[in-house]
C-alpha cells in the first residue's frame, strides 16, 4: 500500500443514497481494510458447494440445442417428425412453432427461432428428452432445409455498401441500422486539422484486438422447473434479478411468478450477465412439458453460440510539438459487433474514457463504428472496451517518445490532465494516477532503461522495460436500482437479504463487511442472502465492477439505519440520547464513559421477541459535480529470443488508485485475476475464424489458449490509498481495471527490447519473427 | 452405439461402493452421477481444463477421460475424501488463507493436483508447483495465490510431520 492521504476516521460521507445520509462514523474502522477470508471458501475448497451443473432434480429431462451449421442461410424447411418419434423425446422447439416467440438479452428483444441464421453455431432447434443421450440422438433426426447465402466475417468488408447483409439478432437494430453498421459515434473538440498542423511529429498506426471469448470453465447449465403457474430457474448467472426481468418478458410472465436462484457461479467475466438464450429454451420447455429441464452446454457449445468480446481495428494518429506537448489525437475505431450485440453510446463511449481524457490535448477527434458481421454475438467481457482505447493511446505515446526521443514516463506527465475537460474543469472525485506511475516504474527499475538496452545490442535474447496508465469509468449506471434490507433479531441475529450474485470477487464478503462495519459487529455475527430474487429487492447484476460502488451504498444505509433504531431501544432503557451511544467489536458503549457498555446481542434482546429491526437502504445518483473515474499504472518486464521469436514475461508491476482496499486480500485477487486476464489477451487469445465458411476452428480450450500457472510471471501489486467520499469508505471498484494496462505495457516492453513494435494482439512468436525479418 | 452394463464395485476415500454402470461410464460421470460426489467437476470432457482432476493409486488422472471400470480394483481420492471431521486438510487451509480461491469451479482439481504432489514430495520448488497445476485452467487467474497456499501447506505439513515424529 502506498498511503497518500487516507483518514483514519472515515471521511465525511456525501455517500450516493436516497434519503437519510449515514454521518461518518466517529471511530477507527474496526472490520473494513482487514485482510479477512473470504466467506464462501470452505464450500469451494472442500467440494461442498454445489453449483448450478452439480443439481439434479428426479424426473429431469435434458435439452440438447441443433446449431446452424453455417455463417448465413434462410432455413426453407424443418422437419422434426422423427425426432419426435423418437422413445424419450418430449418437446421440440424450433421456428415450426416459436413463430413470434423472443427472448431477451439486456432486454434487447430477439427472435428465439429466426428464419434466417446469422452464424454458424445459432440454435434452429431444442430438444429435451428423458435423458441426454435421446437428446442427441433427436438432434441427429431433425431435418432442415437450408439455402446457404452469403456470409461477410470481416468488419472492414461488411461495412461496404455491396457487403452481404447479416440478419442481425436484435430487433430494435435492425429497423435503425444502415447495411451492417450499426452507428458511428463522433465524439470531437477543438479544431482537429489545426491541431495537426501545429504538430511538430506525428505518429500514426493501425491496431488490431481480436475479440477475446471468456472460457468460463463452468460451462452454462440452467434447471428450469415450472409448477403450472411459477417458474423457477436454476442458473449459472452473474444477476439473478436481470434474468428473472428478462424471462418474464420474454415468456409473458407476471414477474412474482419467475423466481432465479444462483447457489454459485463458476465464472462469468461478463458473459453470464443478462438471460442468455440458452435459459430461454429451458424455461420454453419447462412450460410446454411440466417437467424440470436441464439445460448445459459442452465447450463447443460455449465458444460458438455465447456472446465473445467486440473486436476492434483502429487508426490512431497523434500529433505533437517538439517539446512534447500533445496537440492533436485522432482515432477511426471500426467495432466487430457480430450477429448481435450490446452496443450503444454507454459501450462506445468506454473507447473514450482513455483516449478523451488521459492527457490534456486540446484538439481531438474520435469515431467509433460498430458494424455487424456473420459471426458469433458479442457482448461485454472484463474491460469491455476500455482495453481497446488503452492499448492504441499508450502504444501511441511511446512511439511519440521514441520518436521525439524524449522519455516514455516524461512525455506522460508533461501531458498529464488535472480535469477529463480543460473547458469544463470540473473535478475528479479523486485522481492519484502520477503516484501510481511513480510506484511502477521504481519498482520495474525505470531508471536502468538506458543501461538494459545498452546491454541488449548484440544479443539474440532481449530484455525490455514498459509501462502504461489507464482511465476508466464505472461507477454504477443509471437508474442506480439498487437495494439492501437488513434484519436485527431479538435473539442478536443479523440478517443482510441482497438479490447479488457471488461471482468469485467477493461480493457477499465485501458487503458483509460494510453491514458489519455500521453496527460495530464482527463479520461472522453477519448473515447475508444472496443469489436468490425471493426474499430480495432488486439488485443489480455482478458486472461492471459495480457491486461495491453500487450495492455498497445500499447497504451501508440499511445497516446504519438499524444501528441507530437499536440505539434508540438502548438509549430509551438506560435514559441517554441515542447520540451519545457508539457500537463497535460487538458492543455498544456510552462515547463519554466506554466503561458504560452493553453487548451487541444484550441490546437486542430488548428489540421485542415478535418483531424485528427491519431497515432498507437504496442506492441514489451520483453527484453532477464530479467526474467519477478510475486511474493505475503497470508497467512490464520482458525477455525476447530474436532467434524463436519466443516472449518471456519476467514481471509484471500494478498499481491502482483505489481510494481505500476494503479488504486488501481480496483486492489482490482482483488484481492477479485482472492482470492474468489481460496478459491472455497480449499474448494468447484469439479466435480463429476459417475465413471460407465463417467457422470458428479453435473451439475448444486446448486451441484456444487462456493462461496457466506456466505463463503466470512474477506479479507486484500496490495499491495507493486516498479519500474519495463519494464511494462507501472510499472503496473504489478494482475488478477490471488492473487488466487495462497490461496490453500496453508488454507491448512497449518488447518495443523497448526489440525495436519490433507489435500493433495486433496477440503478440505470438510468429508475429515477432516476421516483424523481425522485415 | 449400445453401451453394456457392468457390475462392479469402486474404492473412493476408502469405501467401497457397489455399482451398476454401462462400459462407456466415465469416472467422473460415476463419481458425479452415481456416488454425488459432485465435487470433482467437468469442464470440458476431454482432458483439457483439469477441474476434473482426482487422485488414483498415488497419480493425479482427469478423471473425464478415464473409464469408471479402468478405476477397478485402485484407489480413488476426491476433494470429498480431504477433509476428516469437520477438519480441513493443510492444502485447503492454505487455500482459504492466501485466498487461491475465487469462483471456486477449478479449486476441487487444482486441490487434488496440489495434493498429489505433496503426497511425494513435502518441498517443492515455485516451479515444480507450477508444473504440477498446469493442467489446471483457473480463467479467475488466483495462479499467484496458488503456488503460495501450495508452499504455505508443504511446510504446515513438514511441520507436524516433525511434530508428530517428535511425539512419537
Amino acid at each position: 500500500m502506498v498511503g497518500c492521504s487516507l483518514s483514519k476516521q472515515e471521511f465525511k460521507p456525501t455517500l450516493p443514497v436516497e434519503g437519510w445520509v449515514p454521518s461518518s462514523l466517529p471511530r477507527e474502522l474496526s472490520v473494513i481494510g482487514k485482510p479477512l477470508n473470504r466467506r464462501d471458501a470452505r464450500e469451494k475448497v472442500n467440494g461442498q458447494a454445489k453449483y448450478s451443473t452439480d443439481m439434479i432434480i428426479p424426473g429431469m429431462l435434458y435439452a440438447k440445442a441443433l446449431r446452424c451449421p453455417h455463417a448465413h442461410a434462410r432455413i426453407r424447411k424443418i422437419d422434426t417428425s422423427k425426432a419426435e418419434a423418437l422413445p424419450g423425446v418430449k418437446a421440440i422447439i424450433s421456428m415450426n412453432n416459436c413463430k413470434e416467440w423472443m427472448t431477451y438479452w439486456y432486454m434487447i428483444p430477439q427472435p428465439a427461432f429466426p428464419e434466417e441464421i446469422a452464424y454458424s453455431g445459432q440454435d434452429v432447434a431444442v430438444v429435451a428428452a428423458i435423458d441426454i443421450e435421446a437428446a442427441e440422438r433427436a438432434i441427429q433426426l431433425i431435418e432442415v432445409d437450408y439455402e446457404p447465402l452469403p456470409a461477410v466475417f470481416d468488419p472492414l468488408e461488411a461495412r461496404k455498401s455491396n457487403a452481404p447483409v447479416v440478419p442481425i439478432l436484435d430487433v430494435n437494430v435492425n429497423a435503425t441500422r444502415s447495411g451492417n453498421v450499426h452507428s458511428s459515434d463522433v465524439f470531437q473538440r477543438g479544431d482537429i486539422s489545426r491541431g495537426f498542423k501545429e504538430a511538430d511529429v506525428v505518429v500514426e498506426d493501425n491496431y488490431k484486438l481480436p475479440g477475446q471469448f471468456h472460457a468460463d470453465i463452468q460451462t452454462r447449465c440452467c434447471v428450469t422447473n415450472w409448477d403450472g403457474e411459477k417458474l423457477t430457474v436454476y442458473e449459472s448467472s452473474q444477476g439473478v434479478w436481470n434474468v428473472k426481468l428478462q424471462l418474464a418478458k420474454s415468456l409473458d410472465l407476471p414477474v412474482d411468478n419467475v423466481r432465479v436462484v444462483v447457489n454459485y457461479m463458476g465464472g462469468g467475466f461478463g458473459s453470464k450477465a443478462g438471460a442468455q438464450r440458452y435459459v430461454h429454451y429451458a424455461s420454453k420447455l419447462a412450460i410446454i412439458t411440466g417437467l424440470p429441464v436441464r439445460f448445459e452446454l459442452n465447450r463447443r457449445d460455449e465458444f460458438v453460440s455465447h456472446p465473445r468480446r467486440y473486436g476492434a481495428h483502429v487508426n490512431l494518429k497523434v500529433g505533437a510539438k517538439k517539446d512534447g506537448t500533445i496537440c492533436a489525437v485522432q482515432c477511426k475505431c471500426i467495432l466487430d459487433l457480430g450477429a448481435g450485440s450490446l452496443y450503444g453510446g454507454g459501450i462506445s463511449d468506454m473507447i473514450l474514457h482513455h483516449i478523451g481524457e488521459a492527457y490534456k490535448c486540446p484538439n481531438m477527434h474520435v469515431e467509433v463504428t460498430g458494424v455487424y458481421t456473420n459471426t458469433v454475438p458479442t457482448g461485454p467481457q472484463r474491460g469491455v472496451l476500455n482495453p481497446v482505447g488503452v492499448f492504441c493511446m499508450e502504444s501511441s505515446i511511446d512511439d511519440l517518445a521514441s520518436k521525439l526521443n524524449i522519455d516514455p514516463v516524461l512525455l506522460r506527465l508533461k501531458n498529464y490532465s488535472q480535469y477529463s475537460s480543460e473547458q469544463k474543469k470540473r473535478p475528479y472525485s479523486s485522481k492519484n494516477l502520477d503516484k501510481c506511475i511513480y510506484q511502477v516504474t521504481k519498482e520495474i527499475g525505470w531508471s536502468q532503461r538506458d543501461e538494459i538496452a545498452r546491454l541488449n545490442l548484440g544479443k539474440t535474447k532481449r530484455r525490455g522495460i514498459g509501462m502504461s496508465s489507464y482511465v476508466l469509468a464505472r461507477t454504477g449506471y443509471p437508474p442506480y436500482n439498487a437495494k439492501a434490507q437488513l434484519a436485527i433479531r431479538n435473539d442478536g441475529s443479523i440478517e443482510l437479504k441482497t438479490g447479488v450474485v457471488e461471482i468469485g470477487s467477493g461480493q457477499i464478503t465485501v458487503l458483509s463487511m460494510i453491514a458489519a462495519e455500521e453496527l460495530g459487529v464482527s463479520l461472522d455475527d453477519v448473515k447475508i442472502l444472496w443469489g436468490d430474487t425471493e426474499g430480495s429487492l432488486y439488485s443489480p447484476s455482478s458486472h461492471a465492477s459495480r457491486i461495491t460502488t453500487e450495492m455498497g451504498p445500499a447497504v451501508l444505509q440499511a445497516a446504519a439505519l438499524a444501528r441507530e433504531k437499536l440505539f434508540q431501544l438502548v438509549s430509551r432503557k438506560f435514559g441517554l440520547k441515542s447520540d451519545e451511544l457508539l457500537s463497535v467489536n460487538g458492543k455498544i458503549y456510552v462515547k463519554s464513559n466506554p466503561s458504560l457498555s452493553i453487548s451487541f446481542k444484550e441490546a437486542c434482546s430488548l428489540i421485542p421477541p415478535d418483531e424485528e429491526i427491519f431497515t432498507t437502504g437504496s442506492r441514489g445518483y451520483n453527484s453532477e459535480m464530479e467526474v467519477y473515474r478510475q486511474f493505475g499504472a503497470q508497467a512490464a518486464e520482458v525477455e525476447v529470443d530474436l532467434e524463436t521469436g519466443e516472449i518471456k514475461i519476467v514481471k509484471i508491476v500494478s498499481a491502482y488508485d483505489i481510494g481505500r482496499a476494503l479488504n486488501p486480500k481480496l483486492v489482490q485477487s482482483q488484481f492477479y485475476g485482472a492482470i492474468m486476464m489481460g496478459l491472455g489477451i497480449a499474448l494468447y487469445e484469439e479466435g480463429d475464424f476459417d475465413p471460407k465458411s465463417g467457422i470458428l476452428l479453435n473451439s475448444d480450450i486446448h486451441q484456444y489458449r487462456i493462461p496457466s500457472s506456466l505463463e503466470t510471471p512474477d506479479i507486484q501489486t500496490f495499491t495507493v490509498e486516498a479519500d474519495d467520499v463519494h464511494y462507501p469508505y472510499s472503496g473504489k471498484p478494482v475488478g477490471e481495471a488492473p487488466l487495462m494496462g497490461v496490453l500496453p505495457a508488454v507491448r512497449n516492453a518488447i518495443f523497448h527490447a526489440t525495436g519490433i513494435k507489435v500493433n495486433e494482439l496477440p503478440i505470438s512468436s510468429a508475429k515477432i519473427l516476421e516483424l523481425e525479418a522485415n | 452405439m449400445p453401451s453394456k452394463s457392468l457390475s462392479f464395485s469402486l474404492n473412493v476415500n476408502g469405501k467401497d461402493f457397489k455399482l451398476n454402470l454401462l462400459s462407456r461410464t466415465t469416472l467422473a460421470e460415476a463419481l458425479r452421477n452415481n456416488l454425488g460426489l459432485t465435487g470433482t467437476k467437468i469442464g470440458c470432457n476431454r482432458a483439457m481444463c483439469g477441474s476434473c482432476t482426482v487422485i488414483m493409486d498415488n497419480r493425479p488422472i482427469f478423471a473425464c477421460t478415464v473409464l469408471a471400470a479402468e478405476a477397478l480394483n485402485k484407489k480413488i481420492e476426491t476433494i470429498e475424501g480431504l477433509e476428516t471431521g469437520n477438519k480441513l486438510h493443510p492444502i485447503q487451509d492454505a487455500f482459504i488463507e492466501y485466498d487461491a480461491v475465487q469462483c471456486g469451479i477449478c479449486i476441487p482439481g487444482m486441490v487434488m493436483s496440489a495434493k498429489a504432489l505433496l503426497d511425494t514430495n513435502l518441498d517443492p520448488t515455485e516451479s515444480e508447483i507450477k508444473t504440477a497445476v498446469s493442467g489446471n485452467l483457473c480463467r479467475c487467474g488466483t495462479y499467484p495465490n496458488t503456488v503460495k497456499a501450495v508452499i504455505a501447506a508443504a511446510r504446515q505439513m513438514r511441520n507436524s510431520r516433525v511434530g508428530g515424529m517428535l511425539s512419537e
